[in-house]
């Protein structure tokens, strides 16, 4: 099975327990509108150009002959300061496996385990099943949005040993105007991993005024309740700098 | 800690009292014809003479630097002369020794003067004057504890705690004034703690006010640290050693060398510069404690595995006792303490340079990978030949103290007279080689003239030759073995290249992995490599990871980092290791570093620095000096003001890779 990711970062230390790698799935169904990981909302692979090191000597303006550049009309193979590349990379199942076992494999038994990240990771639900399957022996976690079909919700949660989902805005309307989906079936996958017997956690990212009025932290705190983990994590305030990279503009 | 001192310290109100001494020695010992021992011995004389005592306000340690510069004891021209005859090494004067302080605290200088020379005896009797001078001034101040501890000390044996500490700072002092340099502290915690622990047994100090008196302590290595001499500031090799094991592989690590962690990461001064000697049997708590001081971003401590290390030494030809008991030079170099007058610094091999020689004159004609790299080992037996031969003849400044405090004479030598070659660039020339491997031998998708074509005019007409290389080749750091196996190949070439040497003092060689200062000097003696770098781009420190090279993260670095067989090549020289500040933000980011060193140990890494950088800082700095003093950074062996740097060295720290979240 094809899957579509954007990055693998060893040594994460805020996505579970251990040092963990996470694995960032492309694409999203969701558009938060101060996502810091824009690279991650399309599904296919995009052109990102760093501009700090640009010298505007044009190179890659030159019509090529690689094919990996014709989708994008630049060529990417010449830039002096690599201010271009193409980020999201298609993998076959087995192969990032195998990838991903080696560089566990160099902490041992200090090896944490893997983290399912993005994007969404749900939205390539069979690439994430098969993933899951080759990585069985290893302590699991995904972070996710939690908007998916509850079968697909159910099914991974079950083959996972922890879950980090996001749960940002309580009321429907507001979570639509933001975010682009209702948080109806966000919301009803929460109540099943409530029940599910699954350690999680549940991060809510403080966007000034949207979402950390206090209005919305009473209403999530009621949807929450005391007996789950809860984090708020500060607004990254350098969220926008890749917007301008992938040619997308920033609205917060 | 004392903040007021502290603060006047950190912004330099002590040099109010120093002046510069506008002597003209070196005629006048010229004009006599004094040997060179009678010039060191009788410089020292009036220096001491001169020093004035002078106690700052809430001091509890004291000696201070009042007479800025150390006058030349040899003429121009008899220089000259001397250096025609005999190779000198750097200044010419004795540095990177780690004396036997501990002897000198325990048994007072009186004591120590009957089994000294002449000129000894000279130095130990204007120590004597020039400590009197403080004690005559701490009477007028009215400082009844300093009148207690100069009355016994440095004449008589150390009775505590505190004189042990003061007595320490009054030799440590007098080195530097006898114009040594590069003196380190050696192992500390092991041969002070038993003082510390009569202290606290007896109830006189408590872990918080022994804590306090030791980062006064601690501040007195920064007092007159600017006037000492380096490349840079910073670099003055005031390097402690903690933890690590004794001769039978206990363990030493004690209460003192927690509370050295402590005292550095309080006082977040650069110096002393803080090691730490670890092995499998480390506990992870201590590796975690030891991340907190990581979190000061001093860049210490700094870890050597003596898993490693040790048994290498042994290899070596040095003595078990010995091997156990090493310790680390100005940056990181192993020497042994009380006996060891390696130079572990003596000179630098530049493997990019070798590749470079034989692209040249070999690519053409090789016609397998094997072939060309035989050539390169060529190359690299040439450049340790030239090296080595044209050492012959070494000579140094005798320095009478030095030799009071070491347990061997020190005017020839020492027990141990090994010298060291560091060896720069080895992830320019791993990478150079892994693309010619690949590129022009196995794909042969690269051409032979056009490769050397391209480097000779610095890539200028063939950007994507240029961006194939530096951005698209496989790179030493990935976990890549294809690419990790060739610098496991180029460490023992150097390795080879030294073994069997016998050098002008009887000792033999030693390959290491450290660079110094030539990751900037000799990536100016090529043009660009094959590897992507452009010409003038300096190199990565020590053993590291090319500047630009695309790395996965740590823990690939760690895993190609530690193939290589060190077991051949014990000179020293960490991987360096970059981390952005944020990991450390809480407990948890600082218990994963501590988890990822402790597993770097456990794989066989051999050295390892950290450095905690925030590139914004940096380059706000460069623009803002003024409201970054504090700031710190780590080197290539040891950490300096960002802001005291030379630009060249700040673009360097501002380049390498940095590990973020």
């Amino acid at each position: 099975m094809i899957g579509t990711i954007f990055d693998i970062k060893e040594m994460a230390v805020h996505d579970g327990p251990g040092i963990r790698t996470t694995i960032f799935f492309k694409g999203c169904p969701l558009r938060c509108k101060w996502c810091h990981n824009p690279e991650g909302l399309s599904f296919d692979p995009q052109l990102m150009y760093k501009d700090a090191k640009c010298i505007d000597c044009k190179r890659c303006q030159n019509i090529c002959e690689h094919e990996d550049c014709k989708p994008f009309q630049r060529c990417i193979h010449i830039c002096p300061e690599n201010c271009l590349e193409i980020v999201g990379r298609t993998v076959e199942t087995k192969e990032l496996a195998n990838e991903l076992k080696q560089s566990a494999g160099v902490l041992g038994e200090s090896f944490g385990g893997f983290t399912f990240s993005g994007g969404e990771p749900l939205a390539q639900s069979q690439f994430l099943f098969e993933l899951i399957d080759e990585l069985k022996n290893y302590h699991l976690c995904i972070e996710t949005s939690g908007y998916a079909d509850e079968k697909i919700f159910l099914s991974v949660i079950e083959k996972l040993d922890f879950i980090i989902m996001d749960l940002k805005i309580a009321d429907s309307r507001i979570h639509k105007q933001y975010t682009g989906v209702d948080n109806e079936l966000i919301l009803h996958n929460f109540e099943l991993l409530k029940k599910s017997n699954k350690p999680y956690l549940i991060r809510t990212p403080l966007i000034p005024n949207i979402t950390d009025t206090k209005e919305n932290l009473n209403s999530l705190y009621n949807i929450i309740d005391d007996n789950s983990k809860w984090e708020k994590l500060p607004y990254n305030s350098l969220a926008g700098a890749k917007y301008k990279f992938l040619g997308m503009k920033y609205n917060i | 800690m004392n903040k007021e001192l502290y603060n006047n310290i950190l912004n330099k109100k002590h040099h109010q009292y120093r002046h510069n001494v506008e002597w003209t020695l070196a005629q006048e010992y010229a004009e006599n014809g004094l040997s060179p021992i009678e010039r060191m011995s009788d410089r020292f004389e009036r220096l001491c003479n001169e020093e004035k005592a002078i106690i700052l306000d809430g001091e509890q340690i004291v000696f201070l630097r009042t007479v800025s510069n150390i006058p030349a004891i040899f003429t121009d021209s008899e220089w000259e002369d001397i250096s025609s005859k005999y190779y000198i090494h750097e200044l010419g004067f004795i540095s990177n020794l780690s004396p036997n302080y501990y002897d000198t605290i325990a048994k007072g200088l009186i004591k120590k003067r009957e089994t000294a020379d002449n000129y000894g005896k000279r130095a130990i009797d204007n120590i004597i004057k020039l400590s009197d001078k403080y004690l005559e001034e701490a009477k007028k101040q009215g400082r009844e504890d300093l009148v207690e501890i100069l009355s016994q000390v440095p004449r008589y044996p150390a009775r505590n705690f505190r004189e042990a500490l003061q007595f320490f700072r009054i030799l440590h002092y007098s080195l530097w004034l006898e114009g040594n340099y590069h003196n380190t502290i050696g192992r500390f915690d092991r041969y002070m703690y038993k003082y510390l622990k009569k202290d606290m047994e007896k109830g006189i100090y408590t872990e918080e006010t022994a804590l306090e008196l030791l980062e006064d302590f601690f501040l007195s290595f920064n007092k007159d640290s600017d006037i000492y001499v380096g490349v840079q500031q910073g670099d003055n090799g005031q390097s402690m050693m903690l933890g690590g094991c004794d001769e039978d592989g206990k363990d030493v690590f004690n209460l003192l060398s927690e509370l050295c962690l402590k005292a550095s990461c309080n006082n977040k001064m650069i110096d002393p510069k803080i090691n730490l000697r670890v092995s499998k049997n480390t506990p992870v708590e201590r590796y975690i404690e030891a991340t907190k001081l990581t979190k000061a971003g001093l860049g210490f401590p700094q870890y050597s595995n003596d898993d490693v290390v040790i048994p290498a030494l042994e290899k070596l030809g040095y003595e078990h006792n010995d091997a156990a008991n090493y310790t680390v030079a100005a940056c990181w170099e192993f020497i042994i303490p009380n006996v060891g007058a390696d130079i572990a610094n003596i000179g630098a091999m530049s493997y990019p340079k070798a590749v470079n020689i034989a692209l040249h004159n070999s690519l053409e004609k090789s016609k397998t990978y094997d072939e060309f790299f035989d050539f390169v080992k060529i190359e690299i037996e040439k450049e340790c030949n030239d090296i080595c031969n044209a050492i012959k003849n070494i000579w140094f400044v005798p320095s009478p103290f030095m030799n009071v405090l070491m347990d061997c004479a020190t005017y020839n030598g020492g027990k141990y007279n090994n010298f060291g070659i560091h060896g720069t660039g080895i992830a320019t020339a791993t990478d150079s080689l892994a693309a010619i491997k690949k590129y022009v031998f196995e794909e042969k998708s690269i051409d032979k003239t056009e490769l050397i074509n391209a480097i000779d005019v610095n890539f200028e007409n063939t950007p994507e030759l240029l961006h194939r290389l530096r951005y698209e080749s496989p790179k030493l750091g990935n976990n890549d073995d294809f690419v990790d196996s060739i610098a496991t190949e180029l460490l023992d070439a150097f390795a080879n290249a030294l073994k069997g040497k016998i050098n002008c003092r009887g000792g033999i060689y030693r390959a290491g992995t450290g660079s110094a200062m030539y990751y900037l000097w000799h990536a100016n003696e090529i043009g660009a490599s094959p590897d992507g770098r452009r010409a003038k781009e300096p190199f990565g420190t020590n053993f590291s990871v090319s500047l630009f090279a695309n790395v996965k993260g740590p823990v690939s670095v760690i895993a190609s980092m530690t193939k290589q067989h060190f077991e051949n090549a014990m000179n020293g020289g960490p991987l360096t290791l970059e981390f952005h500040q944020s990991i450390f933000a809480d407990d948890d980011g600082i218990e994963k570093v501590g988890i990822l060193v402790k597993n770097f140990i456990d794989r066989g890494g051999h050295q390892l620095q950290l450095n905690t950088v925030n590139l914004d800082k940096m380059i706000d700095a460069q623009k803002h000096p003024e409201n970054y003093r504090q700031l710190v950074v780590r080197i290539w062996g040891w950490s300096a003001y960002f802001v005291e740097l030379d630009k060249e060295y700040q673009d360097h720290v501002i380049a390498r890779q940095a590990y973020t979240v």
